[in-house]
C-alpha cells in the first residue's frame, strides 16, 4: 500500500515538472524515463523470474522498426504504429522464449547475447525497413507530450510490476527463481509463466522503442539494436536492486543523473567515473541501493564492509 | 580453388579466434567469471607489444612474451585485490564488475595512448607463401602454431604440474582445496593472471594480423564468449577447435550469405550448442 | 529511497533551467558537440581543432562586422563521447541552456542526421561538415547545411579518370561497408560504373568495423578483377591493404579508397604498404584557396600543424568552412537573428581555404572529389576532370615494388 503510495505521488509529481523545467531538462528527462521503462520491464523476467536477459534490446529495436515502418512507409498514425512494434516484439518473445527459455541460469543469459545484434542484421537486409540506411521520421515538436507519454508508460509498467509482486503469477515468477524445480512440483507451468514474463517485458519495451523512435526522428539498425543498451538495463536493474518494485527506478534515476552530471561537467573522463561507480557499487552494494537502506537500518555502516567479508574468498 | 583458400584463411583466423577464447574458457572454467573485461585485455596486451616494438624496437614476436608476462601481472593483481572481493557473490554482479573493469580499462587506454588507431608492422608483416596455388600469410601461419602451442602449454600446466593439480582442485571445491594447505586467494589470482597473459599474447598476434584502437575490446569479448562456449570450457585443445569452427563459419558465411550474415550465423550457432550439449558439461576442470 | 531520487532530480532540474542568464554583449556564440572520446573519437577531433582555430583567428583579425558593431566569436565544445543520444541532448543544451546562437556539426552522417533534428526543431540554422550523406538533406530540413559533397559522387571522378588511362579497367569490384553513408557511396557508384560501360563483377558488402577481408579478398583475386573500388572506414581500409598483401591479393591495374590515403595517419601505419593506393578529398592545402582569414590553404594547413601538432584533411578544412560560413553570413544578414542568418547562408557564396562555397537547394555543398595517390610515401594529386600529375597506373603487384 505504501509502495503504491509512492508511486502515484511520485508520478504526480513527475507530471507537472514540464511546467517548471526548461527544454534541457525534458531532453534529459524523456531519455532517463524511457531509461526507466527499459530497466522495469527487464526487472519483470531478470529481477523476479531469474532470467537475466541480454535479449531486450531485440524488443527495443522490434518496437522502434515496428513504430517507424507503420509510420513512415503506411502513413499509419502513431498511436498505431506504438501497437505494431508492441505486437512484433511480443510476437518475437513468444518465438523466441519458447526454446530459449528451456535453458536454465547462465546458459540462457548467453543465448540471449547475441540475439540483438542478429536481429539488427536481419533488420539491415529488409528493404521495406529502410535496409542500412535507416529511416527518417516525420519532426515534431513535442517534447511535453513525450514526456507524458514516456512518464505514462513507466507508470503504467510499474504498477504492473507492483501487481506481479502481489500477485499468485508473481509468486509463481518468484518461485522459479528460486528452485525452478521445485516450482513445477508445486504445480507451477513454468513454461508457460516464463514465456508470459518474458512476453510482458517486451510489451513495455518496445512501446518504450516506438516513443523513442517518433521522438529521437531518425533511426537505423546500429541505434535501434544496440547491445550495450541492455547491459546498461541490468546495470541499473541491478544497481537498485532486481526483484523489487522501487529498486530498479532508483537505479535508473540515480545511475541516469549521474552519468548526465559527469558528462557534462568532466566531460572526457565522465565514462572513466561511470566505470568506477559499477565497479564500487558491485563492491560495496552487491544486492542494490534497495538493500542497502534495510541494511544500513540493521547493520549500520557496517554494512559495507559485512558486504565484502560476505562475498570475498 | 576459391573454397580451399576461404577454408584455409578461416582455419587460420580461428586459432587466433581460438586463443582469445583460452583465457576466457580458462578463467570462466575455474573460477566460474565470465569476464567481460577479456577484450580489454587483449587490447592492452596489444598496445604492451605495440610500445615494446616501437619505442624499444623489440621485434613483435619477440615482445610477445614480455607482454604476456607484463599482462600476467595485471591480471593477478586485478584477481587478487579487486575481483577477489565480490568473487563469491551472485554470478551477475562479478559480470557487472567485469564490465565496470572494461569501461574503465579502455578510457584509461584512451587517455594513456590517444584514440588513434595503432598498426604493430614488422617488415614481414605482409610475407606469404604459396602452396598449390593457395596463399598462407606467414604471420598467420605463426599465429596459428602460436595458439596450438600456447594451447598445450595449458593443458600440460593443468594435468602435470603441482600448480595445475592446485588450480583444478580449487575449481571444483574451494573446502577441500584449502584443507590440502592451497591458498585459493593466491590460486584463483594465479589463474586470472595466466588468462590475462592468454590475451596478452592474443593481443599481440591481433595488433600484429589488424589494427588497434582502445575500443576493439567490445567485439572480442563477445567473439572469445561465442568460442569458449563453443569450444567448452575443459579442454585447451577443444577451445581451439571452438575458434576454427567459428573462423570457418564466418568465412563460409561471407562468402556464401555476405558478411552482414556473420552475426546471424555465430549467434546461431552458440543457440544449438547450447541447445543440443547438456548444460551441465561446459563446465568440468 | 523513491524521494531521494526525487530530490536528485528536482535539485538537477533547478541547476538546469538556472542558468539563464544572458550572454555578454557584442558576442555571437557557436556551439557544437562533438566525438573527443570513443569510436569516432580520432577524426571527431579534427572538428574541434579546426572549429577552435578558425574562430581564434576571425577574432585575432578583429571579429566580424553585423551592422554598425563588432562582434567576437565564441566557441562552446562538448564531447559526445561517441553517443548519438548523448549528443541530441548536449545540441538541446548548448541552445536553450548554454545560450548559443547557432550551431555547428559533429562527424559522421548518422551523428549529423540525429543532430539537425534539433537545428530543425528549434529553427536554428546548423552548419556542419562532418556528414555527407543525402538522407541529411532529403527531409526538407530548412536549417541544416553542409559542406560535404553528396555521397553518390564519391567515386565519379575516380570512375572518369579511369576512362582515360591505359589501360583502361573492364572488369570492376565494388566493396562497401554496411552503414548509411557508404551504403550511399555505393548505390551512386553502381551507377556511374555502368555509365562509364565497365562491368560489375563482384558487388560485396562487409561489415563497418569487422576488419575482416580474408573472405572477399580471396573472391577478388579468384575473379581476376581489373580495379577495385573500396569505400568504408579508414581503420577497414587499413585491414584491407594489410590483408591483401598478407594474401597476395593483387588486383590488375587498381584500387581506391573513399577514405584514409589522405590522411598522415594511414601512411604512416602502413608505411610502404600505403604506396599506390588512391584514394580521394575534397580538399587540399592548396595555395590557389585564397581564404579571408588564412590567406590561402596552405597557411591554414601550417598554422593547424604548428598548433596541433598533426596535420589537418578535408574533414578540419570543411570544419573550418563551416565556421567562416556563420562569419560571412552574419555580416551580410547584419543581425543575429536565425532566420534572417538562415537565409543570408542560403546565399553563401565565397571563396575559402576549403573551397567555393556556395549551398544547393537542399542545403548541401558541391564539390569534385580530386583524386590522389600515395607516390613515394608522398600525397600526390592526380585527377579532377583533368589530369593533375602522372598517376602511377597500374599499380604494380605486391610481389614486383
Amino acid at each position: 500500500m505504501i509502495r503504491l503510495a509512492i508511486i502515484l505521488v511520485g508520478a504526480a509529481i513527475l507530471a507537472c515538472l514540464p511546467f517548471f523545467t526548461g527544454a534541457v531538462f525534458m531532453q534529459f528527462a524523456i531519455n532517463a524515463l524511457i531509461l526507466a521503462v527499459l530497466t522495469q520491464s527487464w526487472n519483470i523476467i531478470g529481477g523476479f523470474t531469474g532470467y537475466v536477459s541480454f535479449g531486450n534490446s531485440t524488443f527495443y529495436g522490434l518496437g522502434i522498426y515496428g513504430t517507424a515502418v507503420a509510420m513512415v512507409k503506411f502513413s499509419l498514425p502513431f498511436a498505431v504504429g506504438l501497437g505494431c512494434g508492441a505486437v512484433l516484439a511480443v510476437l518475437a518473445a513468444l518465438l523466441i522464449g519458447i526454446p530459449i527459455l528451456r535453458l536454465r541460469g547462465p546458459y540462457f543469459a548467453i543465448a540471449t547475447l547475441g540475439l540483438a545484434a542478429a536481429t539488427g542484421a536481419l533488420v539491415s537486409t529488409i528493404d521495406l525497413a529502410g535496409a542500412n540506411t535507416g529511416l527518417v521520421l516525420p519532426l515534431v515538436r513535442a517534447d511535453t507530450m513525450f514526456y507524458e507519454l514516456a512518464l505514462g508508460l513507466l507508470l503504467v509498467c510499474t504498477l504492473t510490476v507492483l501487481w506481479i509482486a502481489t500477485s499468485r503469477f508473481g509468486a509463481g515468477l518468484v518461485a522459479i527463481r528460486e528452485d525452478e524445480d521445485a516450482a513445477a512440483t508445486m504445480g507451477v507451468n513454468t513454461t508457460a509463466y516464463k514465456v508470459i514474463a518474458l512476453m510482458m517485458s517486451a510489451f513495455f519495451t518496445a512501446i518504450a522503442g516506438g516513443i523513442y523512435a517518433y521522438w529521437i526522428s531518425f533511426i537505423d539498425p546500429s541505434s535501434a539494436f544496440d547491445p550495450t543498451l541492455n547491459v546498461r538495463m541490468v546495470i541499473m536493474a541491478v544497481f537498485g536492486g532486481p526483484g523489487t518494485v522501487l529498486g530498479p527506478l532508483a537505479g535508473s534515476f540515480i545511475l541516469s543523473a549521474v552519468y548526465e552530471v559527469l558528462s557534462s561537467w568532466i566531460s572526457t573522463a565522465a565514462a572513466l567515473l561511470f566505470g568506477i561507480v559499477i565497479v564500487l557499487a558491485v563492491i560495496f552494494t552487491p544486492r542494490g541501493i534497495a538493500d542497502v537502506l534495510v541494511g544500513v537500518r540493521r547493520h549500520g555502516w557496517r554494512y559495507l564492509t559485512r558486504n565484502i567479508r560476505e562475498n570475498r574468498l | 580453388m576459391l573454397l580451399v583458400q576461404i577454408l584455409v584463411n578461416g582455419v587460420l583466423l580461428g586459432g587466433l579466434y581460438g586463443l582469445m577464447g583460452l583465457g576466457m574458457a580458462l578463467v570462466w572454467g575455474v573460477l566460474n567469471v565470465v569476464n567481460l573485461a577479456h577484450g580489454a585485455l587483449i587490447m592492452l596486451g596489444g598496445y604492451l607489444t605495440y610500445y615494446l616494438f616501437t619505442g624499444l624496437g623489440i621485434d613483435p614476436f619477440v615482445a610477445l612474451p614480455i607482454a604476456a608476462l607484463g599482462m600476467f601481472v595485471i591480471g593477478y593483481c586485478l584477481q587478487r585485490f579487486i575481483l577477489n572481493l565480490i568473487v563469491r557473490s551472485a554470478m551477475l554482479n562479478t559480470l557487472l564488475i567485469t564490465f565496470g573493469l572494461s569501461v574503465v580499462i579502455t578510457y584509461l587506454a584512451q587517455l594513456l595512448f590517444s584514440a588513434d588507431f595503432r598498426t604493430i608492422n614488422p617488415t614481414y608483416s605482409g610475407a606469404n607463401f604459396a602452396v598449390a596455388g593457395i596463399t598462407i600469410p606467414v604471420v598467420s601461419l605463426a599465429a596459428f602454431v602460436i595458439a596450438f602451442v600456447l594451447a598445450g602449454a595449458v593443458w600440460w600446466l593443468l594435468n602435470e604440474m603441482t600448480i595445475g593439480r592446485a588450480i583444478r582442485a580449487t575449481a571444483q571445491n574451494l573446502t577441500a582445496a584449502r584443507l590440502y594447505g592451497v591458498d585459493p586467494r593466491n590460486i584463483y589470482a594465479l589463474t586470472f593472471g595466466i588468462g590475462a597473459a592468454l590475451a596478452g599474447v592474443a593481443g599481440g598476434l591481433f595488433g600484429i594480423l589488424t589494427h588497434l584502437t582502445p575500443y576493439v575490446g567490445a567485439t572480442l569479448t563477445a567473439k572469445s564468449f561465442v568460442i569458449a562456449i563453443i569450444g567448452g570450457l575443459s579442454n585447451p585443445f577443444k577451445v581451439i577447435l571452438g575458434g576454427i569452427v567459428i573462423g570457418v563459419a564466418e568465412q563460409l558465411a561471407s562468402l556464401y550469405l555476405g558478411p552482414t550474415y556473420i552475426d546471424v550465423i555465430s549467434f546461431g550457432l552458440l543457440v544449438v550448442v547450447l541447445v543440443v550439449r547438456p548444460a551441465r558439461s561446459l563446465r568440468a576442470a | 529511497m523513491k524521494t531521494s531520487a526525487l530530490l536528485a532530480t528536482v535539485a538537477f532540474a533547478l541547476a538546469a533551467s538556472g542558468g539563464t542568464a544572458t550572454a555578454a554583449d557584442n558576442v555571437v556564440k557557436l556551439g557544437a558537440s562533438v566525438q573527443l572520446t570513443g569510436t569516432n573519437a580520432n577524426t571527431g577531433r579534427y572538428y574541434q581543432d579546426a572549429y577552435r582555430l578558425t574562430v581564434d583567428k576571425i577574432n585575432d583579425a578583429g571579429g566580424i562586422k553585423i551592422g554598425d558593431k563588432t562582434y567576437k566569436l565564441q566557441l562552446d565544445i562538448l564531447d559526445n563521447q561517441s553517443d548519438v543520444n548523448l549528443s541530441v541532448r548536449q545540441y538541446v543544451q548548448l541552445l536553450k541552456s548554454d545560450n548559443v546562437d547557432f550551431l555547428l556539426g559533429p562527424f559522421a552522417s548518422n551523428f549529423a542526421l540525429n543532430d539537425s533534428s534539433v537545428a530543425e526543431k528549434y529553427q536554428v540554422p546548423m552548419v556542419q561538415g562532418g556528414g555527407a550523406s543525402g538522407q541529411i538533406y532529403s527531409r526538407g530540413y530548412k536549417y541544416i547545411f553542409g559542406t560535404l559533397p553528396p555521397a553518390d559522387d564519391y567515386f565519379a571522378s575516380t570512375i572518369d579518370m579511369l576512362g582515360k588511362v591505359d589501360p583502361t579497367p573492364k572488369t570492376v569490384a565494388l566493396v562497401a561497408a554496411d552503414d548509411s553513408f557508404d551504403v550511399s557511396v555505393a548505390e551512386g557508384t553502381r551507377k556511374h560504373i555502368k555509365d562509364a560501360g565497365m562491368k560489375l563483377v563482384l558487388d560485396k558488402q562487409f561489415r563497418d568495423g569487422g576488419g575482416e577481408f580474408s573472405s572477399i579478398l580471396s573472391q577478388i583475386k579468384s575473379s581476376d578483377v581489373d580495379a577495385v573500388l573500396w569505400t568504408g572506414h579508414e581503420t577497414d581500409a587499413l585491414n584491407f591493404i594489410r590483408q591483401a598483401k598478407s594474401l597476395n591479393v593483387n588486383p590488375k591495374d587498381f584500387y581506391s579508397f573513399t577514405v584514409g590515403v589522405p590522411t598522415a595517419d594511414f601512411r604512416q601505419a602502413l608505411g610502404k604498404d600505403a604506396n599506390y593506393a588512391f584514394g580521394m578529398t575534397s580538399w587540399l592545402p592548396n595555395e590557389s584557396l585564397k581564404d579571408k582569414w588564412f590567406g590561402d590553404a596552405k597557411s591554414f594547413a601550417d598554422a593547424y600543424q604548428k598548433k596541433y601538432g598533426y596535420a589537418p584533411d578535408y574533414h578540419a578544412a570543411s570544419g573550418a568552412a563551416d565556421v567562416e560560413t556563420f562569419a560571412y553570413a552574419l555580416e551580410k544578414a547584419g543581425s543575429t537573428k536565425p532566420d534572417a542568418v538562415r537565409d543570408a547562408i542560403a546565399k553563401s557564396d565565397f571563396d575559402s581555404l576549403y573551397a567555393h562555397v556556395k549551398y544547393g537547394e537542399n542545403g548541401q555543398i558541391d564539390l569534385p572529389q580530386i583524386v590522389v595517390q600515395i607516390q613515394d610515401g608522398k600525397l600526390v594529386p592526380v585527377y579532377t576532370d583533368h589530369m593533375l600529375n602522372k598517376p602511377q597506373y597500374p599499380i604494380p603487384a605486391w610481389g614486383k615494388r
